[in-house]
């Protein structure tokens, strides 16, 4: 069990990739917004459409550790 | 505490049957699917309501409803354009009804979209769409011959997407509203008073709200790339 255990763990990991995208992206977008804050509402609509896609590989790894844990 | 914990997440991830059909030996009917059906219900009854004697000029009652589909049908429109526009019904039904399920959790009800063979039907739902856009587009020739853009070595990745972007579609939406569901039933065994109003706040109304969106953005976005013309 303890070794299922860090398998899950070192499965979620994944997190760490998801977190600096987003940082990165929404860094990026807050300082387009602020020197171009009429395309205000387009910089959003991306931004949420690769907040959403780095947010996958995080959700992935959330998927794979919690198969290890219950089909194991 | 750790006892509650795992028993929570067990019971996040358990799909219960709610009762079986007595024919052809037992059809099970399972929890998603009878949510599924409450959910259409009220979908129902709402449209009925709302669109009850429409007239030219609007009351208060057809001002709403007019607003509402004004801004999914500017919303798309910007996304697809004016020739998607004919997948519009498919797209508005599919964001109304993921984002009523995802939200759903707040009637106390399970969400079905926490139910893996829920999103899986959707996902496949829009993948094929998306593929018979593409041949309504440009016939079963140009279709075909779409897979070997832009250079003919690609062609089995294109192949490939055929399968990773439902996979993908379907993850993600499980994925985020299981997360949500599990962090829920954790925070409501470990402090069942006042805070998890604030985060159902996020994982309920925000989360499902933007899973939705990024379902139907992604999949209007494939529809795009799937009919547009580039000869």
């Amino acid at each position: 069990m303890t070794l299922v255990a860090i398998g899950a763990a070192i499965a979620v990991i994944t997190g760490i990739g998801a977190g600096i995208g987003i940082g990165i992206a929404t860094g990026k977008a807050t300082e387009a917004i602020a020197r171009q804050p009429e395309a205000k509402k387009d910089i959003r609509s991306s931004l949420l459409l690769g907040c959403a896609l780095a947010e996958a590989t995080a959700i992935y790894g959330l998927i794979v550790a919690i198969l290890i844990l219950f089909v194991l | 505490m750790l006892d509650k914990i795992v028993h929570a997440i067990n019971e996040a991830m358990a799909n219960e049957t709610v009762f079986t059909i007595p024919i052809f030996g037992g059809i099970p009917v399972s929890q998603s699917c009878v949510v599924t059906w409450i959910i259409i219900a009220a979908l129902v009854v709402i449209s009925i309501i709302f669109t009850r004697n429409l007239k030219l000029v609007p009351g208060k009652r057809q001002l709403i409803i007019e607003t509402c589909v004004g801004f999914l049908r500017n919303f798309f429109r910007d996304q697809i354009g004016e020739r998607g526009m004919q997948y519009f019904p498919f797209l508005a039904t599919m964001i109304i009804y993921i984002g009523f399920s995802n939200i759903i959790g707040l009637f106390g009800f399970i969400p079905p979209t926490k139910d893996l063979n829920v999103t899986a039907a959707l996902a496949l739902m829009s993948i094929v769409l998306v593929e018979i856009a593409g041949i309504r587009a440009k016939g079963v020739k140009g279709w075909l011959k779409s897979f070997a853009k832009p250079v003919a070595i690609i062609a089995p990745l294109n192949v490939m997407e055929i399968a990773i972007r439902p996979l993908s579609l379907c993850m993600r939406l499980f994925g985020n509203v299981l997360a949500a569901v599990i962090i829920m039933e954790m925070l409501k065994a470990v402090i069942p008073v006042g805070v998890p109003m604030v985060f159902s706040l996020y994982f309920d109304i925000f989360d499902g709200f933007i899973q939705a969106y990024v379902f139907v953005f992604l999949t209007s976005l494939y529809i795009d790339e799937a009919i547009e013309d580039e000869d």
